[in-house]
């Protein structure tokens, strides 16, 4: 291995990417550190909290583990279905947003930015409450305005999993996809048309194709996303008796308090992510196919898609009103009452008051948590971000030996559930004076959120042709001029989207935070997530209210008033 | 007539010999505590500083440590608040890097496994004949009680079951919510309390297969299925926690439990650390949780008191009535490990996921 570094060290030096692959290499050693810890510890075995010796009986329960097929089988399931769903949606939105005359810019602009920012159990609650069958919202209309006795929704099947964590996934396609149809070369679409194609014909022929690595990328951070996700199938699949791989993981850490055990279970993830992105590095492995923005000069053109600009306009008010409006009316609903049956949300009139509001705002913790972890996320955003397009950069436009080997690594973090991810990185600090500080804490929200930076960057800099790196390293540039004035300025629009995404992102993470987070510093809205997990969801409601109104006026002020571009 | 006279005089005079039995218990644990205490406050005093880690609500941890303050002032208090597993894994890992890193532990199953892990350093209180549930190595400072709890518009009254062992008849088919009993949670507790005490493994199978029998939702989340319940989808909850209850029905909230099924109950600890850097503030703060004053601070946010005849609304007395035996969990196997006692006892009978 030192080898490996060492001769690929002195060839990016002759090579003049010296810095690049150092960077890499620095970023990549703390995302591989934890993660080696983590699966040193499931082949060790421990009494009293004392190393004892190496063991293979982790490993061993996982494979004869007689459960484990099918509850494999239905993440596989659940989880395409949802990557599935929310790369599709968030793929036509950023298509309608990016290319098409669709009324109103501005608005459709943000509208599909919106539901990012509901916390994902938020919207699972909500969605509960919509759909449970007898007492969910739209069964007791249905009954009451219309007669149908039959319970038509049904929050606790695999269908509403798909659907609540697939809306769920909606905005990091639509993040990740937006740049790189705002900077397609419409030469391709110009042929297409002069050849006699259709603006949709042409859609799906020619322009979806070309945006295939993007696509991929997407759905791969969809899929895994999906695949250790936690909440949605305790709440929704529990009940309905569909059990999911990774409940497997948590209860190794929730009933067994065993790591190890949890990390053997996680090596299956591990597995299903090493084959999803050799998948991927397969299909884009000859990247120029792809390349939109050539040496040739680009502009982005907007097609006149005639009357079905209104299908669209309302298609992305559809998504608007499904994947925020519904879920956060519920939860307004659910803030002004005592409890939720369907009578009191119906009558809520005559017994709305503001008790859990005050609750909230008079809590010890909820505005000071908001506020540290307002500050620590910006940089992390921006310094993850950074990190994932010099990583992207040295996969695709270095010809240093191994490089390749950075899309897994930097990937990897996504394949671990976030309570074993947060183990490792504790056992990287812990013995050191990092520990119960913020450097550590911000060292784990990067590494958490360093795989969306790069399949992120990945994702876009394969729509760039090399042709244009290579004029500059021709005409003598070093490799910082060819990041700094080429390659970064082409990724700008990605820039902004990543840096969105993982703001919001980190600025509500529990499971990274709560375990490297000193006694005495709150971070994040902890109290909103302590309601939904103690279950006074009135409390929870108002919270989740408070946090989303101040989010959306804080992104609607920074659209309107000071026109700040989250992607474009 | 006269032999329900003489059976009203006879639970009269056992209640009065109860109550004065639990009076002098009461007594004398007071004035164990006020020397115990002055003697750790001085030493507490000298360390200047107490550090928990708790798996109860930011807000009740905040009211606690601050009666605390109030009561013993030049300690200064901070927190950490996280789930079970974050408590274990935490401490764990800090005990293993010989870390000095918390003083007290404030939960309910974290402390038994660290215990296990040689984490916990023995601690005894001088109050034990003041408790109900009594633990010579971490003290019991409250309770989780559960209760068996329906919603008041979906079941009438008549149809009520009397036992939690009566919701395992065919009749509350798709009318019972359950917890899942194959995780560590409040109803693998109950079977485990059920087990020891009826110690009668083919009532206790029965009930089991009963409730498998019913094949009703499982849910992994106990606060989310409380939830549901109250929203309707169910009618019955198998089960909810009594401060939970008594909390929703001060609210206006349409649930109600049956007070004829027999309260199960699971201690609450506050352990010491074994690399406590202030162990003299940690133990104070156990003790002072167990006073009058400390269980009245628990009982202001809703927290069930672990001290004999303490009165509060969500205690066994008063809303069970005087002389109500609790079940309590006493398996050792369940409290340290409980997934090896699941495996042996409730996986045969009840499968896999």
């Amino acid at each position: 291995m030192a080898t490996i570094i060492w001769r690929s060290l002195t060839l990016a030096y002759r090579q003049g990417v010296f810095i690049p692959l150092s960077s890499s290499l620095i970023a990549g050693s703390l995302i591989l550190t934890p993660i080696l810890i983590v699966l040193f510890q499931s082949l060790t075995t421990t009494r009293l909290a004392t190393f004892v010796g190496f063991t293979t009986e982790n490993y061993l329960r996982v494979f004869t583990d007689p459960e484990i097929l099918p509850m494999l089988s239905n993440s596989l399931v659940y989880a395409t279905g949802s990557a599935t769903l929310g790369t599709v949606i968030g793929g036509l939105l950023a298509w309608i947003v990016a290319r098409t005359n669709t009324p109103g810019k501005a608005l459709v602009e943000l509208m599909p930015l919106y539901p990012l920012l509901m916390p994902p159990i938020m919207k699972n609650i909500a969605w509960i409450l919509l759909l449970a069958p007898k007492s969910g919202i739209l069964n007791n209309m249905l009954r009451e305005g219309l007669g149908i006795e039959e319970q038509v929704f049904n929050a606790f099947s695999l269908p509403a999993m798909i659907w609540v964590f697939g809306l769920a996934c909606v905005p990091l396609g639509y993040l990740f996809l937006l740049p790189v149809f705002l900077s397609f070369d419409p030469s391709l679409e110009e042929s297409a048309y002069i050849a006699g194609s259709r603006p949709m014909n042409t859609m799906v022929r020619i322009t979806f194709p070309l945006a295939l690595p993007a696509f991929l990328s997407t759905f791969i951070l969809n899929f895994l996303r999906a695949l250790r996700s936690f909440e949605t199938p305790v709440l929704q699949g529990s009940p309905a008796g569909i059990n999911v791989f990774v409940a497997k993981v948590y209860d190794s850490m929730a009933i067994e308090y065993n790591s190890g055990l949890a990390t053997a279970y996680s090596t299956l993830l591990i597995a299903l992510s090493i084959a999803v992105l050799w998948f991927y590095v397969r299909t884009t492995r000859f990247s120029e196919r792809y390349a939109t923005i050539t040496g040739k000069g680009y502009r982005v053109r907007v097609i006149d898609i005639g009357r079905w600009r209104y299908v669209t306009f309302f298609a992305v008010f559809g998504y608007f009103l499904l994947g925020i409006a519904a879920p956060f009316a519920v939860l307004i609903v659910v803030s002004l009452i005592p409890y939720y049956d369907y009578e009191t949300f119906i009558g809520f009139f005559a017994r709305m008051d503001l008790s859990n509001y005050h609750r909230v705002l008079n809590h010890p913790s909820f505005v000071t948590g908001l506020y540290n972890s307002l500050t620590l996320s910006l940089a992390t955003a921006v310094v993850t971000v950074m990190a994932g397009i010099v990583m992207a950069f040295t996969i695709h436009r270095t010809r240093v030996y191994g490089s390749k080997l950075f899309e897994f690594i930097g990937t990897m973090p996504l394949a671990f559930p976030p309570l074993v991810l947060a183990v490792g990185l504790v056992l990287v600090f812990i013995r050191t004076p990092l520990y119960n500080s913020l450097w550590a804490l911000g060292a784990g929200l990067f590494v958490a959120y360093f795989p969306y930076a790069l399949r992120n960057a990945s994702g876009a800099i394969v729509n760039i042709h090399k042709e244009l790196d290579e004029a500059a390293w021709v005409h003598g540039a070093r490799w910082r001029h060819v990041f700094f004035k080429v390659t970064l300025p082409l990724l700008k629009p990605s820039v902004a989207g990543a840096l969105f995404y993982i703001f919001i992102e980190a600025i509500r993470n529990i499971d990274v935070a709560v375990l490297l987070s000193a006694p005495g510093s709150e971070y994040g809205p902890v109290t909103l997530f302590d309601y939904f997990r103690v279950g006074q969801w009135g409390e929870a409601a108002a919270g989740g209210v408070i946090y989303l109104l101040i989010l959306i006026v804080a992104v609607s002020a920074a659209k309107f008033v000071f026109d700040v571009k989250f992607s474009l | 007539m006269r032999r329900k006279i003489l059976l009203a005089i006879a639970i009269f005079v056992t209640c009065v010999f109860m109550s004065l039995g639990a009076t002098a218990h009461a007594a004398a644990a007071d004035d164990a505590y006020n020397k115990a205490s002055s003697a750790l406050y001085a030493k507490a005093k000298q360390e200047g500083e107490l550090i928990v880690y708790s798996v109860w609500d930011v807000e009740h941890i905040v009211a606690i440590l601050q009666g605390f303050s109030k009561k013993y002032p030049g300690i200064k208090t901070t927190y950490w608040q996280g789930r079970n597993p974050e408590i274990v894994t935490r401490t764990i890992n800090e005990f293993r890097a010989n870390r000095p890193s918390v003083d007290a532990i404030l939960s309910d199953n974290a402390p038994p496994v660290l215990r296990a892990a040689g984490a916990i350093l023995p601690y005894e209180t001088v109050q034990k004949e003041a408790l109900l549930i009594h633990d010579s190595t971490m003290p019991v400072v409250s309770l989780q009680i559960q209760a068996l709890t329906y919603n008041t518009k979906r079941i009438k009254a008549a149809d009520l079951p009397h036992s939690w062992e009566d919701v395992a008849k065919p009749k509350y088919k798709g009318m019972v919510a359950l917890d899942d009993p194959m995780r560590a949670g409040p109803l693998s507790t109950q079977l485990a309390a059920f087990r020891d005490s009826w110690n009668d493994e083919a009532r206790w199978t029965a009930f089991v297969k009963g409730l498998k029998a019913l094949n009703v939702p499982v849910h992994r989340s106990t606060s989310a299925m409380f939830r549901l319940v109250i929203a309707g989808e169910y009618a019955i909850a198998m089960p909810a926690l009594l401060h939970d209850v008594m909390n929703e029905k001060e609210k206006g909230t349409p649930v109600e439990y049956i007070r004829t099924a027999t309260p199960v109950v699971f201690p609450r600890y506050a352990a010491v650390y074994a690399k406590a850097p202030h162990p003299n503030a940690a133990k104070l703060l156990t003790e002072w949780l167990i006073s009058p004053d400390g269980q009245a601070t628990l009982d202001s946010v809703g927290r069930e008191a672990s001290r004999k005849g303490f009165p509060s609304k969500t205690s066994i007395e008063n809303a069970y009535g005087a002389g109500t035996q609790p079940i309590a969990v006493h398996d050792k196997l369940f409290m340290e490990d409980p997934t090896k006692w699941l495996d042996t006892h409730v996986k045969p009978i009840w499968g896999g996921k």
